[in-house]
Order: C-alpha cells, then structure tokens, then sequence
C-alpha cells in the first residue's frame, strides 16, 4: 500500500528529473521513502534518486514497485501550481495509481515493472570534484547549444573549464578556483560529453542547486545534487563521447 | 530436415521489434558468415539459381552484403563485420553434417530442376549455399571498399562479437542464432541482415521482416535464471558443439535447470545422463576464444574502385551501383560513441 501527500513542485522537481532520461520507470516505495534507478533507452545516462518520506506531508507506505508512465504524469503534473497539494494513491485492486490535483483525479494505469532492469551504479574512481551553484553552468550550456553536439568539461588544479567546439564557432566558459564553491583536483582531467544529454540533465537540475561534478580522463561525469531541501538526493551519471576511429 | 544452427532457445526468448532507424548512430558488430550464408540462400532466381558474374562466379553474398551496407550506412548505422576463425574442436561433428547436408541439398534441387518443380528447386537451392574462401576474401574487399571495418575472430566470430558489445565498442551485436546470448552479449539483432521483404518458404509470398532487439538482462529476468544456467540449459538442448539430450527440449531444460540449479545436480538425481565433456562445453561459451580490440576504424566510401570491382570484375550493373552509392550520405555520423554500458557491467 502507498498513500502520500506532497507539494506539486517537490513532485514535479523528481519527476522532470526522471523524464528527461526515461519516460516510464520503476519506483520503489518503502517505509522510509522513495527510490528510483534507470537507465535511458541508448545507455548514456543514469539517475539515481532518493527521496526521504520527511519531503511528504503525509506518508504511508508498504514495501511495493510502481512503474509509472513518468512522461504521463509529467504532463498532468503541469496542470499544477507550485505550492498546490498533491495526492498519490496506490490503487492495488485496479493496478493504478491515482494522482489528484485540486478537484481533478487522474487515475494512471501501472506499468508492467518485471522487465524493467535495474541497472547497478558502477564503482567510478573519478580524481576531481567541482562543487558550483547551477545558475554558474547554465549560461555557458546555453550559449554552447546552437555550436556543437559535444561540450569538454576540464578540470585543473586552478580552474573549471566548458569548452564547446563546433566547425566555425567555439564557446569557453571558465570558472576560476575562487568563483566555485569548492575544486578538488590535482592534474589535469578532461572529458567530452554529448550536449544535449548534459544541457537537458542541467534544466532539470532546480534553481539554486549545488552540484558535485566528479570528472574523470575519458570517463563519465557524476553529478551530485540534493532535492526538496535535503530530503532527497540525486545522482546523474552521463557517460563520454569517446572517438572511435576516423 | 533443417540442420541446426546455433542452440535453438527461440521458444525461452522473448526479443521486440525495432527498426532500421532506432539504430541512426549505433556500432553494430556484425556475424559476417551468418549474414554471407543468409544472403547466399535467399539472392536467388526463382528455380534456384544463384546470381552470377560473366564468369559464373557466384556473386549472390557480394549482392546481399553490397545494399545491406548501403542500407546500413543511408540510415547512418556503424557495422562492423566480425568473421569466423578456426571452429572450435567440438564443431567438428556439425560442420560436417552441414556439409553433408549441403551436398544432399544440392543433389535434390538438380533433381527438382529436372522434374520442372520450380518451387522444391528453390526451397533445396536455399539449402545448398556453400561459402568459399574466395567469397570471404571478396567480401572483405568489398567492406574494405565501402569504409567498413571487419574484424577476424580467432574463432567463434558470435563470441568476438558479444566481448566487442561487452566491452562497449559495440551497441549490439547481429545474428540470426542465439548463442550469442550464451556468450553473454547484452543486446543481440536478429533479422537485421535480411529486413525487408523477404519471401516465405515453399511459396511464392512475402513477408516484411523487422529486425527484433533481444536484450540479455530481459531474458534472464524472464527465466529467473543466471548466465551460467542459461549455458547449461543450452547445452541440454543441444548446441552446434554436442548434439543435446535426447527428448529434452527448451521448456524441458529450463524446468530442470530450475529445479536443480545446474546440469550435475539434475545428472546425480537421474534426470538426465552424464555429459563427459560438459566443462569443456561451458568454457566455449563462459570463456571463448577473443582478441582484444581497443579500437576501430571506418574509413570512405571508394567509388571508383567499387565500380571497379563490383561492376567490371562481378558484372554488376554501373548504374544500380551508383545510385545505390548516392544513398551513402556525404558527411559520415560523427565518429563517436557515448554509452554507460562498459561501466556498468
């Protein structure tokens, strides 16, 4: 059983995080809260997700698996304002969940979660850490959009660099030790990313955020943030654009 | 009779259907014997006859591999073609029979030809397909030709395909068998080689053929079964490395491998009699025989050279293959690959 009330924006946050990967997904609920791992369909991207029962007005819940047409809800989510109230309930019966906004019910059917894999997140030893307020990276994601299809992400022991390199223009972005909240590095790392993959992973990102980025040589980018204040936790994993030949 | 390829777990496998477009920017590592053999079987004249050149080279594999290629590349897919090495020792037994099996092929569909019955000519003609040294070697020219890479296998060509998928050099890799899955590939195509149209058996209809998408981690879920045991469950069946127990059949063998978690525990109840060479078996597929590769390299299309080869040498017509190389889009994908998939398995 699982029956909860929460604010329309904690929602929406956990679940613009999910969609922008997945578009249906497999939830596990138990008595402390909610998790969720996926996988997008091409293998790039991971989230991982928690969110603590604290971030629910009320909350009640046995050990159970939702999956969830995330790209639906998504949609009737926006019908929403921000500090509305929101209802979730398991309808176990009928194999649904109903959402209720204001006087409006939608009664979602479940997805089939058995063959939903469950992907493990991969021990990573990425050497360095940039800590930084979102609103610092999305200007220069925003200028890189129209360049390139790919965006570098460096890191050194004095700064944090974006570089997008398209045929004709180039878009740098550097952010020196002083301007993050925190840069933990010692030699040089560098890795390309694909950039419609990172830019959509850092709009759905929420105002204000704190992000860890852990950077590795070739390797994929972790990304760090906390949801609902710090009553949940996000992990996104973006794998690299590695050259393979030519 | 059909002689076996591959172990036969079609019935424990569930794939879904997928198209040629889901797979715009994928490297696909690619059976090169599989598909030359499809394409050898099905390229041919209603009686059966193959396509051949002026010189009555059989050229029905350079036909096949040609626009599947050109398909390939017009919907901006990445293949790799991974040739058969050395079989292993124990496939000795279905080589041969294959061979065999061919010649007897071959006998009838002469005979049906003189009997003037068109369609058991064409459904024995499918079955006769040899596939020459000479045939390999040109269709390695020919990838070589259009800018794509091959790759040789020391010997099980499924086998390098599946590491190269596991490593993540490869999205998928493309057979028509499952042993591939045995293997431990992640994500298996079939029918990729022959999509399309594709004619049925004895008659004269046709059916659309979609590539299908099997995906490993599904399949064991489905199951409830490990790797491990999924190798076992074949090697029951029967695979083309020994001929299976007798009256077990891929329900029958994943039932006991169920109840009994593996081959030596269903041997000590009585269920089934002993394999003598049952681990040499598992090695072939939990263990095979690969070379690393760490890199690959697509090169350009090269017309006038293909034209050459294919038109002056082959007896293609210049015109089809040149407007079936107008298709080939100028600016190749770009030569790069994103994907989790070497982290997170």
């Amino acid at each position: 059983m699982f029956q909860a009330r929460t604010k329309a924006d904690t929602l929406k946050e956990l679940v613009t995080i999910v969609s922008t990967l997945v578009d249906e997904a497999k939830f596990t609920i138990d008595k402390e809260g909610i998790s969720l791992r996926a996988v997008d369909p091409a293998h790039v991207a991971m989230v991982d997700l928690k969110l603590s029962k604290d971030a629910f007005d009320s909350y009640e819940a046995e050990d159970t698996e939702l999956g969830i047409d995330v790209a639906k809800l998504d949609q009737f989510l926006r019908l929403a304002k921000a500090g509305e109230p929101i209802d979730l309930i398991h309808d176990e019966e009928k194999r649904r969940l109903n959402v209720t906004v204001g006087n409006t019910t939608k009664k979602m059917s479940l997805i089939d979660t058995t063959g939903m894999s469950e992907p493990k997140v991969p021990n990573l030893s990425l050497p360095a850490k940039v800590s930084l307020k979102i609103e610092e990276i999305s200007q220069g994601i925003k200028a890189s959009e129209s360049v390139s299809d790919h965006i570098a992400l460096t890191a050194t022991a004095d700064f944090f660099e974006i570089i997008c390199e398209g045929d004709t223009d180039q878009v740098q972005m550097k952010l020196s030790k002083d301007q993050l909240i925190a840069l933990d590095c010692e030699d040089k790392v560098k890795s390309l990313f694909p950039l419609e993959y990172f830019s959509n992973m850092m709009r759905a990102v929420p105002p204000q955020s704190k992000l860890d980025m852990f950077l590795g040589n070739d390797y994929p980018v972790k990304i760090e943030f906390n949801i609902s204040g710090e009553k949940g936790n996000v992990t996104y994993l973006l794998a690299p654009r590695i050259e393979s030949g030519d | 009779m059909r002689f076996p390829m591959g172990v036969d777990i079609s019935a424990l496998v569930e794939g879904k259907t997928i198209s040629l477009k889901d797979l715009a920017g994928k490297t696909i590592a690619i059976d090169a014997f599989n598909s030359l053999y499809q394409f050898l079987s099905i390229i041919r004249q209603p009686d059966g006859t193959p396509l051949r050149n002026r010189d009555g080279e059989v050229t029905s594999h350079l036909s096949g591999l040609f626009y599947r290629c050109i398909n390939f590349l017009e919907a901006g897919i990445r293949p790799i073609f991974v040739f058969d090495g050395e079989p292993p020792e124990l496939k000795k037994d279905t080589i041969d029979e294959r061979i065999a099996a061919r010649r007897a092929a071959e006998t009838a569909w002469h005979e049906a030809l003189a009997e003037g019955d068109i369609r058991k000519a064409w459904s024995k003609a499918t079955r006769s397909s040899r596939l020459t040294g000479m045939m390999i070697d040109d269709s390695k020219k020919l990838l070589e030709l259009l800018g794509i890479p091959w790759v040789q296998a020391p010997s099980e060509g499924e086998a390098q395909a599946s590491c190269m998928t596991m490593k993540g050099l490869a999205h998928a890799a493309a057979s028509q068998d499952f042993d591939s899955l045995l293997f431990g590939c992640p994500r298996l195509i079939r029918n990729l080689a022959i999509s399309g149209r594709r004619r049925l058996p004895r008659s004269n209809r046709f059916v659309q053929i979609e590539p299908e998408l099997v995906n490993l981690e599904d399949v064991l879920k489905t199951l409830g079964a490990t790797r491990e045991q999924l190798v076992d469950i074949g090697i029951l069946i029967g695979t083309d490395f020994n001929p299976g127990i007798k009256g077990i059949g891929p329900k029958k063998a994943l039932s006991l491998i169920k109840e009994y978690g593996k081959i030596e525990k269903a041997v000590s109840a009585g269920k089934v009699k002993e394999i003598e060479i049952l681990d040499q078996l598992r090695r072939i597929f939990l263990e095979p025989e690969i070379c690393d590769i760490e890199k690959i390299n697509w090169g350009t299309v090269q017309r006038p050279t293909i034209i050459g080869f294919m038109c002056d040498k082959h007896s293609f017509s210049v015109d089809r293959i040149n407007s079936a190389l107008d298709r080939v889009p100028e600016s190749k994908p770009p030569a790069a690959i994103s994907s989790l998939d070497r982290w997170l398995s």
